[in-house]
Order: structure tokens, then sequence, then C-alpha cells
């Protein structure tokens, strides 16, 4: 069985010799080196690696589950049904009832 | 890693694989027209967008003919190719389009109606309508809205196109869907919601796996017309949602309880009739659980001049039966949204992929530049938007995936393509 790069001419004809390609007979028993981190800020999610994490916050990287514009529908409606704080003494009676800034509804817009 | 990138690994996401196979088009385009044909005496209503099939109806709209197109079947080699005519068999309807088969689906006092046909890719089904007569004067009972029209049998067929084999049947009684145009019904992946306008109802079916008969799975706790009991002022279903929902804005504006009755007077007391005479409309599914749904006067609803009715929109959550927004249709938040995520106002199927190149002004920057030379010519901002606006709910499968719509490949008077991509002002089937 040849090298890896079969009869391509070399310089030194013992180049690359010792490479063969993998023999399903014989498997190759070189083991590639892998990485072992030395510090845990880069940990795997707790259903990927070699070793169970003992972390108790991940940050993993997900699909949302829904789309930009319903999260830009909910995020409206959050901020138009949270309750404002009670203002301080200094709001007067006289200035009415406040225009909403950038009603949802119109509602200079009269219904018939 | 491996020093030796193979080509493959240049396109490494379907979208641009797409995209490629798409610009191709630039190069194939309709150079040439024939001229009287004779053509069988049939109504030819649409291509399926994957140009498996031709439907057609016949001339009294009670059958279903649907033809296999046979593609291009002719190529000429030489260096100039244009003084050649086309063989004798090009002038020849045969030549094009295989009849597959024809299929009865009206009989008697039914017609087919000719505008509605949705199609489902995956698994090369149709959906199909008919209806017997309108009548405009229906009386208001057993829950029914007055002032829309009734119409006593409508039934919506379920085939499968490779034989015309009818699947399923679902059939409405002195109920008004609009038809026209499919508005009246979405379909999105197995899930399709159908508006009874005269009920004020809307039923979401769901077609499981590969069993044909559609289960009902209508929206229980959430969706019911109005019921009126004697004596009571109680309000069931989605209406009840709404103003609650609207309610609970309104008080959250003002920390001050004075000026908090003063608003709640203002905005919701006195318009609450208003509101509670609002009538769906149309609907469309965003995402499989959340809905958009158009609300209206019944009057806006009949009248072409609709600018002067005040129209709403809600995003309604199927599952938490919540309202999640609620704008008018001159909201400019709205219309921002609108501007900003129009691709993601057409809900496209998982299983159709195509879908997802139709071009808009959210992903192509000639249609954007359309936009805002209409906003900028125009003279009431509060007009452009609901003119804009208008198009919402999007009419399921409205617009068509084609590359010779792509406007990032070519350019085209709208005008002159007619109806065929986009129904802006929807016009209802009774005015």
């Amino acid at each position: 069985m040849g090298s890896l790069f079969g009869d391509w001419p070399s310089f030194d004809p013992h180049n690359f010799s010792q490479l063969r390609p993998s023999d399903p007979a014989n498997p190759s028993k070189i083991t590639p080196a892998t990485y072992h981190p030395t510090h845990n800020r880069t940990v795997p999610p707790p259903n990927q690696g070699f070793e169970k994490s003992k972390i108790t916050s991940v940050e993993v990287i997900s699909t949302e589950a829904t789309n930009i514009l319903l999260r830009q529908f909910y995020q409206q409606a959050e901020e138009k049904l949270r309750p404002k704080r009670a203002a301080a003494e200094h709001l007067t009676p006289e200035h009415g009832c406040k225009q909403p800034k950038g009603s949802f509804a119109d509602t200079s817009n009269s219904l018939p | 890693m491996s020093p030796f990138k193979t080509p493959k690994k240049v396109i490494n996401n379907v979208a641009q694989l797409v995209h490629c196979a798409r610009r191709f088009y630039e190069n194939l385009v309709p150079s040439y027209t024939i001229y009287d044909v004779e053509c069988p005496d049939h109504s030819f209503r649409k291509f399926t967008d994957d140009g498996q099939y031709l439907i057609s109806f016949s001339r009294n709209h009670q059958d279903l003919i649907v033809f296999r197109p046979t593609w291009l079947s002719f190529s000429c080699k030489e260096e100039d190719c244009d003084p050649h005519d086309l063989p004798s068999k090009a002038k020849r309807f045969e030549s094009f389009f295989t009849l597959l088969y024809c299929v009865s689906l009206a009989s008697s006092n039914e017609v087919i109606c000719k505008d509605f046909f949705l199609y489902m890719g995956s698994n090369q089904f149709g959906l199909f309508a008919t209806s017997t007569a309108q009548f405009h004067d229906a009386p208001a009972i057993g829950g029914a809205i007055q002032g829309i029209p009734s119409i006593e049998k409508i039934s919506f067929y379920l085939v499968r196109l490779e034989d015309g084999v009818i699947l399923d049947e679902k059939v409405f009684y002195n109920d008004f869907v609009n038809l026209a145009h499919s508005m009246g019904v979405f379909l999105y992946d197995d899930l399709l919601a159908i508006v009874s306008l005269r009920y004020q109802m809307c039923m979401v079916i769901t077609d499981k796996g590969r069993q044909h008969e559609l289960p009902v799975n209508r929206v229980e706790n959430g969706l019911q017309h109005n019921q009126h009991i004697p004596g009571s002022s109680f309000l069931s279903g989605i209406k009840q949602r709404l103003l609650s929902f609207i309610f609970r804005g309104i008080w959250n504006q003002e920390a001050d309880h004075s000026l908090r009755v003063q608003c709640l007077k203002k905005k919701f007391y006195f318009h609450f009739q208003d509101y509670v005479d609002l009538i769906m409309w149309k609907v469309q599914f965003l995402d499989q659980y959340h809905l958009l749904i158009k609300f209206g006067s019944v009057d806006g609803g009949v009248s072409r001049n609709a600018d002067h009715h005040p129209a709403f929109f809600a995003v309604y959550n199927m599952e938490t039966t919540e309202i999640i927004a609620f704008y008018q249709n001159s909201a400019d938040k709205l219309y921002y949204l609108f501007e900003q995520f129009c691709d993601h106002f057409h809900a496209t199927s998982r299983n159709s992929l195509y879908m997802n190149f139709i071009s808009s002004h959210s992903n192509n920057i000639h249609a954007l530049d359309q936009l805002k030379s209409m906003k900028n010519k125009a003279n009431s901002f509060s007009q452009f938007v609901k003119k804009m606006l208008a198009s919402l709910p999007f009419s399921c499968q409205s617009q068509s995936p084609s590359p010779y719509f792509d406007q990032s490949l070519f350019r085209f008077d709208e005008k002159k393509v007619g109806t065929v991509i986009i129904i802006e002002q929807a016009h209802y089937a009774w005015s």
C-alpha cells in the first residue's frame, strides 16, 4: 500500500512515506490530539462536552420561539400594560388628561 | 481544517442556492407569444406555484378540470434562432397541456367559486369552494349579524390534484364566508382558518398527519359570536378580551386616579358601544398560535370607500386566548412594524421554502425605494398609513413567488400585471 499521496512526485521518495491511508482491517491506533480546557469560562451546554458540568448557569444560544414581529407586539403590549408609578406631588390637576405618546389607537380620531 | 476546500462549500446554505438559481431567470425570459391557439372552452384559473398543475373550471362552473403542463419541449441549436418559426405543433393546446381529469364539484344550484383556490404544495392537495346564491336581506337569526348576507350552502372540498380524488368536504349552511380571492380563509401549514362573517366565528381546522378527515378544532374559549342574552349585557369570547385589553391599556396610562377616570371616560366609555359593535372582517395567521384579526363596522364592510369607516387590527394568541395588541388602522406604530417586518406578516409555511423569496419592501431595496417615494408623495401621512395597512391581513397565497416578480431581478409595472400579485384594496363580495 502506497503513501497517502500515491505516486505523486516528490524530491525525496521517502517523504510522506509514513502517511498511510487507513486500512479497515487494521485501524490506526493513533488517537488524534484533543483539547482539554483549563478553565470553565467556555463550558459547552450541559448536553454537550465530555464532562458533566457543575456550573449552575450556562449561556446557550438557541432559537427564539416567536418571530421578531411577534416579539415587537409583545414588547409594545408590555410597555402599554405596565402600570405607571404614581407621580410626585408636582403633577397639578389643571394639566388635564395627558395625551399618551405614540398611542396605539389614534384616539384623536373620533369614532362615528 | 482541511486545506483542500471543495467547491461545494462555497454555496453553503439553501437560501444562497435558491438566489443563484433565481438569477438564472435573467437569461430565460418569455420572448415569443403564440396567438390564435384553439383552446378548450374552459375558465382557466391558475398554475400551481410548483408548475405541476393548471387549474381550470368548466364554463358552467360546476366541474374542476386539471391539466398537467408540459414545459420546454422545443429547442433550436443554431447561432441565430430568432428568424425560426416554431413548429406547427406549437399552435396546439395539447402540445402544452395534458388533461388529467374532470371532476364534478358543484351540482344543481351550486357553482364553484372561481376566485377561490388554495394549494397545499407539500402533498399536492387543492382546496376549492362551491356555493349557492347569496341572499342580501337575510334575517339575523340564530346569532347571525344583521347586515351580512347569507348563503344557503357553502362547501369546501379538499382534492388530491394528482388524480382528482375528493379527500374531504366541509359544509356550512346559511352562513357567509368571504370566498372571493380566498379572503375568508387562511391556510398555514396544516392549519386552516375559516371566518364565518355571519356568525362572527373563526374556525381553525387541523389536519393531523395523513388523515384526510379534518377534525374541527374550534377555538372554544376564544372566538365566539356575541351572545345576546335578554336582560344582560354580558359579552363573551374575543370581544370581552378585546375590551379588557383596551381598558387595561388606558388604565395603566395614568397613575393619578382622577386623571385615570377622566381618560377612561373620554377614550373608553365614550366609544364603548362602537367597540362592542365591531365585527371581525378578516383573519390571518402570524404563526401557528397567533392570529392577526381585522375589525370594523358592518357598514365599513359594505362601503366601497372604507376610508370613512374606522378599522382596527388585533393580535390574538389562540393558546392563551389573550389579545396581545390592538391598533387603529391609522396607527403609526403598526405602520412602522409593517414597514420594517413586512415579511413576517406573510406567514409562510415551513413546507414551502420558495414562498420565502417573495419581494417585499422589507427584503428588497427597490421595493423599499418605491414605498418611500409613495410615502414622500402622500398628502397626508395618516391617509398613507391607512392605505398601506389596508392590505392587512394578507390574503393567503395572494402573491406569486415567481422569479419574474422578484424585484431584485426584474422591474415591472404592477398595473399591467393586474391582480395577479397583490390585491391591495380588499373589497368585499357583497358590495
